[in-house]
């Protein structure tokens, strides 16, 4: 990326109060590789300057600041020794180094700070809580969202039913699972698509994305290289958990009591004895977490905008995530597998070991517990706490966060593999509570159209 | 050969790939407005070529090649499909004049490695590996596994270890090179290497249980058993609930059977 300088400005920059800089927020900021000790801020500013971030655990005292070296327009900050499970305020850019006077000054009354709170760009203090030590249990919030980056009205209903939904509960985290920015996942197309789209929720809640083949377009992963590379900092050293993977096209992370893996099943070696197989197997052998949760683009099943059982469609990408990577996955006792591509919401039976098509499904065979999953209804999922390969997962396809329920070409939905399907705009809401683990699907209404609960004993 | 390159070109199977349907279609519409422009020719084939459909991509790098050879990129992807679709040869000359026009290509040059390999050329092979590793900003541990295929084994673990020194310690780089060391009969470089993966790891008793088998492996029985039983103790350590997993079960049924004691 191109960054333009205006180095004959920046002493005048650094002499500026805080509301008047001469440089403005453009993206961000956002969220990234979130640790229990450490938290990477982004973003973008009109000008290259100084990458500053202060902070502090209370509003009016953003008494620690965290320096990048040089200027930038791209500014990548990691602010470390922070206390896990906690609050912090922050705000960034340069002239954020006078925010705290500022603040001072103002402090005196609420109205003053709301003003401070409300300025645009620099001035704005967001915060964010650090994730809790990693083991105990702890509850936690995140929110799903497949094929989330058309850019059109369904992209903002589903985003404004799950902000209704989830009112003043924090979303400690989130999950975009690829197609993150239409079509071509270019960085004007994420600034739309995402940055415009979520400010609030980048600022404050950790991002953890995968690749899709739309942001493929722009990004290639043997180089690690493109937009989609360019705009996140992800953990290729295991920096917030995991086994190191070297790359960020799939890593892994822990949140409290669940192990989170991230795989990239459009443009990395998906063959067998390929690193991203035989890193995934040695990071589940690794991990001590309650929960396994996998996370990628291409689904293992579909009969929604895709066809699992068709090589043609993906480049077999489905297939292949499915016979070489889904048993692997069940081997290493996976709970949760969330996928997108697909642009409906289709929902499993609580399975395992189905790895051929879908006319090789065998409900006898394959289904672990023939429940709903609903405490409401016959019963929700139940496994051992202690890790036991084989013992059943749920697959979710929760590609519909952008996209409207086709009328004119209606999917199947017919994949015997699942317990519901449905052609619905919508997102994915997961809370785990120790040893418990909810799901819902809600819909650009923000009705709820799914819900299950698996529970671990 | 005509028809089948019409048939290519107008997007036989479009239908077969519901994602690109609605870019193709876009494409289609600028191509009926502008049919002498190369470089929309380029786009579409790389779309098909992304999902594998090779007939059609051909077919629309052709043509794109008709219209201006020398367009950016055209080499570097009629390379890119000739390797994919098996011809290798094919592949380098498609390669070399990519790389000929733009010599920082870092795609093109990872290509070309791999053109080189599949031909048998190891030491061309190598040095593009070479100037692809010291190029790139942020490597895939991928290529520092497909040049160390290349190397004779010394070599190999030393560009491995390169690789860790660069990403990180990559638990897939560490494994290529632990088979290397012991196929020379390093077991105590594999070893210190087996320390290494446990001490960063939350599960030591895998990699202590790996540790016990190399050792056995080489007859060396004793440090062997020490090792089993420093996989015992750490499973010991862990809560209750993971030693009652089943594949702790297992292991440490396993561990006992191999004369390791619990402390
Ligand atoms: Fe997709």
């Amino acid at each position: 990326m191109k960054l333009r300088l205006a180095l004959p400005c920046l002493g005048l920059l650094f002499a500026l109060p805080a509301l008047q800089s001469a440089t403005t927020i453009i993206r961000g900021p956002y969220l990234q590789s979130a640790a229990p000790t450490s938290m990477v801020v982004r973003w973008r500013t009109d000008f290259a300057e100084s990458s500053i971030v202060n902070y502090g655990t209370e509003r009016a005292q953003l008494t620690s600041s965290a320096k990048a070296e040089g200027i930038s327009a791209e500014h990548i900050v990691q602010l470390t020794g922070l206390k896990p499970g906690t609050k912090y305020f922050y705000s960034v850019g340069p002239a954020a180094a006078k925010v705290p006077e500022t603040i001072k000054a103002k402090t005196e009354t609420t109205k003053a700070t709301a003003e401070v709170e409300d300025a645009p760009g620099r001035a704005a203090i967001n915060t964010f809580t650090t994730p809790p030590p990693v083991g105990p249990a702890a509850p936690m919030r995140f929110w799903v969202l497949g094929d989330p980056g058309t850019k059109n009205a369904v992209q903002a209903a589903v985003r404004d039913a799950y902000y209704n939904f989830t009112g003043t509960r924090a979303t400690d985290f989130w999950l975009i699972l690829g197609d993150n920015a239409y079509p071509d996942g270019t960085d004007s197309d994420y600034q739309k698509a995402i940055f415009e789209v979520y400010p609030k929720t980048l600022a404050t809640s950790p991002l953890w994305p995968a690749l899709g083949n739309h942001d493929g377009k722009s990004a290639n992963s043997i180089t690690q290289s493109g937009v989609y590379y360019d705009i996140f900092t992800l953990p290729t050293r295991a920096q917030a958990g995991g086994v190191a993977s070297g790359t960020e096209a799939y890593y892994s992370f822990d949140y409290a009591n669940a192990h989170f893996v991230c795989l990239d099943s459009h443009d990395s070696d998906r063959s067998p004895d390929g690193a991203m197989l035989q890193w995934l197997k040695a990071d589940l052998a690794a991990t001590s977490r309650d929960w396994i949760i996998a996370y990628f683009h291409h689904p293992p099943y579909t009969k929604g905008t895709h066809d699992s059982d068709k090589d043609t469609d993906s480049g077999a990408r489905m297939n292949d995530m499915r016979a070489v990577f889904l048993p692997v996955l069940e081997q290493g006792g996976v709970d949760l597998i969330l996928t997108g591509h697909s642009h409906v919401y289709e929902r499993s039976w609580l399975l395992d070991g189905h790895y051929g098509k879908s006319p090789t499904f065998d409900a006898t065979q394959h289904v672990k517990q023939k429940v709903t999953g609903r405490a409401d209804g016959d019963g929700v999922y139940r496994k051992p706490r202690a890790r036991t390969p084989h013992f059943g997962d749920i697959n979710i396809v929760t590609g519909s966060a952008g996209h409207a329920a086709s009328a004119t070409k209606p999917p199947a939905l017919n994949h015997p593999a699942f317990y519901l399907a449905i052609n619905e705009a919508g997102s994915t809401v997961v809370d785990i509570t120790g040893l418990k683990l909810d799901v819902v699907f809600l819909n650009d209404k923000g009705e709820k159209r799914d819900w299950f609960t698996i529970v671990k004993e | 050969m005509l028809a089948l390159v019409l048939i290519g070109l107008s997007g036989l199977s479009t239908r077969a790939h519901p994602e690109i349907e609605d870019a193709v279609a876009r494409i289609n519409a600028q191509i009926a407005a502008a049919p002498g422009e190369a470089a929309l020719y380029l786009e579409r084939g790389e779309l098909y070529a992304r999902h594998e459909d090779w007939i059609a991509a051909e077919a629309n790098y052709l043509r794109a090649d008709e219209l201006s050879p020398h367009l950016p990129r055209l080499a570097m992807l009629r390379g890119a499909l000739s390797l994919a679709t098996g011809h290798a040869t094919e592949a380098k000359t498609h390669l070399d004049q990519a790389l000929t026009r733009t010599p920082d290509d870092l795609e093109a040059l990872i290509l070309r490695a791999r053109t080189h390999a599949t031909l048998g050329a190891r030491d061309a092979a190598r040095l593009d590996y070479d100037a692809a590793l010291a190029r790139a900003s942020a490597p895939a541990p991928d290529l520092f596994l497909e040049r160390a295929a290349l190397l004779p084994a010394d070599a190999a673990i030393r560009s491995l270890d390169e690789g860790i020194a660069r990403l990180g310690s990559v638990v897939t780089l560490h494994l290529r090179a632990l088979a290397l060391e012991e196929s020379l009969g390093r077991i105590d470089a594999a070893a210190a290497r087996l320390d290494r993966l446990a001490a960063e790891s939350e599960r030591r008793e895998s990699w202590l249980k790996r540790r016990g088998d190399l050792l056995a492996r080489a007859g060396r029985v004793a440090e062997a058993r020490a090792a089993y039983s420093a996989a015992l103790a750490a499973i010991e350590s862990l809560p209750e609930w993971l030693r009652a997993a089943p594949d702790t079960v297992k292991l440490t049924a396993e561990l006992a059977r191999f004369g390791g004691t619990r402390p």
